[in-house]
This record gives C-alpha cells, sequence and structure tokens, in this order.
C-alpha cells in the first residue's frame, strides 16, 4: 500500500535559511542592505554611481555587483572611490544568499553603513530570491514602457522603492509616470517611487532623503 | 529561467523526506505553484523530467498544482480572485489599488506520495498505479 505523506516545505527553503542568516549579521553590523534590481540597461550601476559619489562624504558604502559575465560594472563602481565586488553568475538568472555570503568574505564589512546588492539585469528571477537584504528596490527607466510594473508583478510587489529613470526622456517616449506608478500600487500601495534621471542628475534628493531614514533605522 | 535548480532543489528536500519518513519507493510529489511565483508550471514539468530520467526518482509523477492569485481588497477588505492578474478592480467596490495578496506567492512540495518502509512487497508490486490524480 502506498501513502500519501504531507511534507509543505517551501522549494527555496535553503536560500531562505541563508538569507535569514545573513540579515541577522546585517542587523548586527547595523549595516542597511538594499537589493536593486532592474531590466538590463534601467541604470542600476549609473543609480549607484551617482549616489557613491554624492553620499561619499555621509556614509561608508560598498556594492556587491552582479552580472551574467565582465566585471565592467564593479570597475565603474569601484571608480567612485567605494568598495566593490564583482559576482559573476556565469549565465545565471539571479543572485542566490550563497553567492552573498562569498562576496561579503572578501568585503571589509567593518564600519559599513550601506551595502547595495545590484542584481542582475532581469525583471523576473531576481525577486524569488532573498538576499538578507532590508528593502528591494526596483528601478524602472522610462524607455522600458510604463506596463511592466503590471507585466512583472511579484518583483514590484515586493519593492519598498520605485525609481522611475530616465525622465530627461520623458519629451521623446510614450511613458505616464502616473500609469507606471498606478500599476505598481494595484499590489504595494506604500511602495515609494521617485522619477530620476541619472544622467542630468535631477530628482535624486527624495531618494537620498528615502536612503538616509532607512539608514537611520538601522541604528 | 532557474526552473532547473528550482527542481534541484526540490530532489532535495525530497530526498530529506524519503529518509525522514521511510520511503522505499517514491510514486508521486505534488508541488503547488503560484500564479505570481515567477516559476513556469510547464518549465517545472520539463525540468523535472531531464532531472529524473535516471536514478532513484526516475518515472516519478510530478504533479503540479497552479495556485491562482488570490487578494483582500486594498479598501473593502473582501477576498477575490482576480479574473486576470494585469487590471483587478474588487467586485463590491471596484477599487483597483493596493490589493493585498493572501496567496499566489508561494511555491512549495505539499506532499508526497510512497511505499513505506514497513509494506514494501505488497506495495512494490501495485507499481503502475502512479499516475497524478486531478
Amino acid at each position: 500500500m502506498s501513502k500519501t505523506v504531507t511534507i509543505v516545505r517551501n522549494v527555496l527553503e535553503a536560500n531562505e535559511r541563508r538569507a535569514a542568516t545573513l540579515k541577522d549579521y546585517f542587523d548586527g553590523k547595523k549595516i542597511l542592505c538594499l537589493n536593486l534590481m532592474s531590466s538590463p540597461g534601467a541604470g542600476k550601476t549609473s543609480l549607484l554611481e551617482r549616489t557613491l559619489v554624492d553620499l561619499k562624504g555621509e556614509f561608508k558604502m560598498a556594492v556587491i555587483e552582479g552580472d551574467l559575465q565582465t566585471d565592467n560594472d564593479a570597475r565603474r563602481v569601484a571608480a567612485t572611490g567605494a568598495q566593490a565586488v564583482q559576482v559573476n553568475t556565469e549565465g545565471g538568472c539571479h543572485l542566490d544568499s550563497s553567492m552573498i555570503e562569498d562576496a561579503i568574505a572578501v568585503l571589509d564589512m567593518d564600519g559599513l553603513d550601506i551595502l547595495f546588492i545590484e542584481n542582475v539585469g532581469n525583471l523576473v528571477c531576481p525577486a524569488e530570491f532573498n538576499l538578507g537584504e532590508d528593502h528591494k528596490v526596483s528601478i524602472l527607466s522610462v524607455t522600458e514602457g510604463d506596463d511592466k510594473p503590471e507585466k512583472y508583478p511579484l518583483m514590484f510587489h515586493l519593492s519598498s522603492v520605485m525609481l522611475l529613470n530616465k525622465t530627461d526622456l520623458l519629451p521623446y517616449v510614450d511613458f505616464s509616470l502616473e500609469a507606471a506608478s498606478a500599476h505598481a500600487k494595484k499590489l504595494n500601495k506604500d511602495i515609494e517611487i521617485f522619477p530620476v534621471a541619472c544622467r542630468t542628475q535631477e530628482g535624486l534628493e527624495p531618494w537620498y532623503d528615502w536612503l538616509r531614514k532607512a539608514r537611520a533605522g538601522k541604528r | 529561467m532557474h526552473e532547473l535548480s528550482l527542481i534541484q532543489s526540490m530532489i532535495e528536500i525530497i530526498r530529506e523526506e524519503r529518509a525522514k519518513h521511510g520511503m522505499e519507493r517514491i510514486l508521486r510529489v505534488r508541488v503547488v505553484n503560484g500564479a505570481l511565483s515567477g516559476a513556469v508550471s510547464d518549465a517545472l514539468a520539463f525540468g523535472w523530467e531531464c532531472l529524473t530520467s535516471e536514478g532513484e526518482l526516475k518515472g516519478v509523477a510530478l504533479e503540479v498544482i497552479d495556485q491562482p492569485l488570490r487578494v483582500a481588497c486594498g479598501s473593502c477588505g473582501l477576498e477575490f480572485v482576480p479574473e486576470d492578474n494585469h487590471y483587478m478592480p474588487c467586485p463590491a467596490c471596484e477599487e483597483i489599488l493596493g490589493h493585498d495578496i493572501i496567496s499566489g506567492k508561494e511555491l512549495y512540495i505539499e506532499e508526497i506520495e510512497a511505499d513505506l518502509s514497513e509494506n514494501t512487497g505488497e506495495a512494490a508490486a501495485s507499481g503502475s498505479a502512479a499516475c497524478p490524480k486531478p
């Protein structure tokens, strides 16, 4: 006779366990950890470059750069003077917690205020893997279309912040900030939305204020 | 895109449960996949086929149960299943923003059907009854 055994175990439990350990570690060190997610080319690295330069005097910051290949982004980020470590997933579509464990082993974590994790450019898979972060931050650029929060609901549902980047291109594209915001708020009414243009450095102050508040919350 | 690695994680869990419950032969595994989990049911089935084409789980049926998105209205709190995952007005008050997700994000192994070690002989003989139930 066969018997059915009830299991109910999360398929991602191994990652969840590791993420919880990382979260405890970041909490213990009072480090604000942010998981940045977007499509390829939405401006994650540009946002980091600006943020790292503009808030250099206020915070000690480090970056974990996730990419399929190359260390181009880590070099761009390191040029700002911040610590950066590259994680190449060799084709993998997302970062998982074990990769973060490896990355923090080579970073100097002492006295760090903010750790940014730049996830692999992808609107689907990264959202499923917690990395021990305090907040997920999604970046959507106006050239991608304002329906993206509707098409990729999980990522925008889980994010505390959505940055709408490249607003300097708004006159040239059919993108409605209102429509994008409304789509994101359908399943996440508390999401904070900041329109920014990293290239022209517009609109960044509200994002920086949010960072200051989030950082203060970790003390 | 990463369903193969999800299947690998599942196989690890199945191995642990097999040892824990003394399962001799596994017949069927049921997985619940939420509409927003990010994993595609067909790709899970395909990944399962690839990774169990030989070895201890060869021939084991994977049953994937699709769990629809279920939300509570952000305004009046009514629980409902949206007709589509994009435009989801509350059937009672028509609110479209701020719904809370009740279910639809999950991806978990719900149950495993197997022959347990205390009654192996008889069960192994009834082998081919491993078809997934609806």
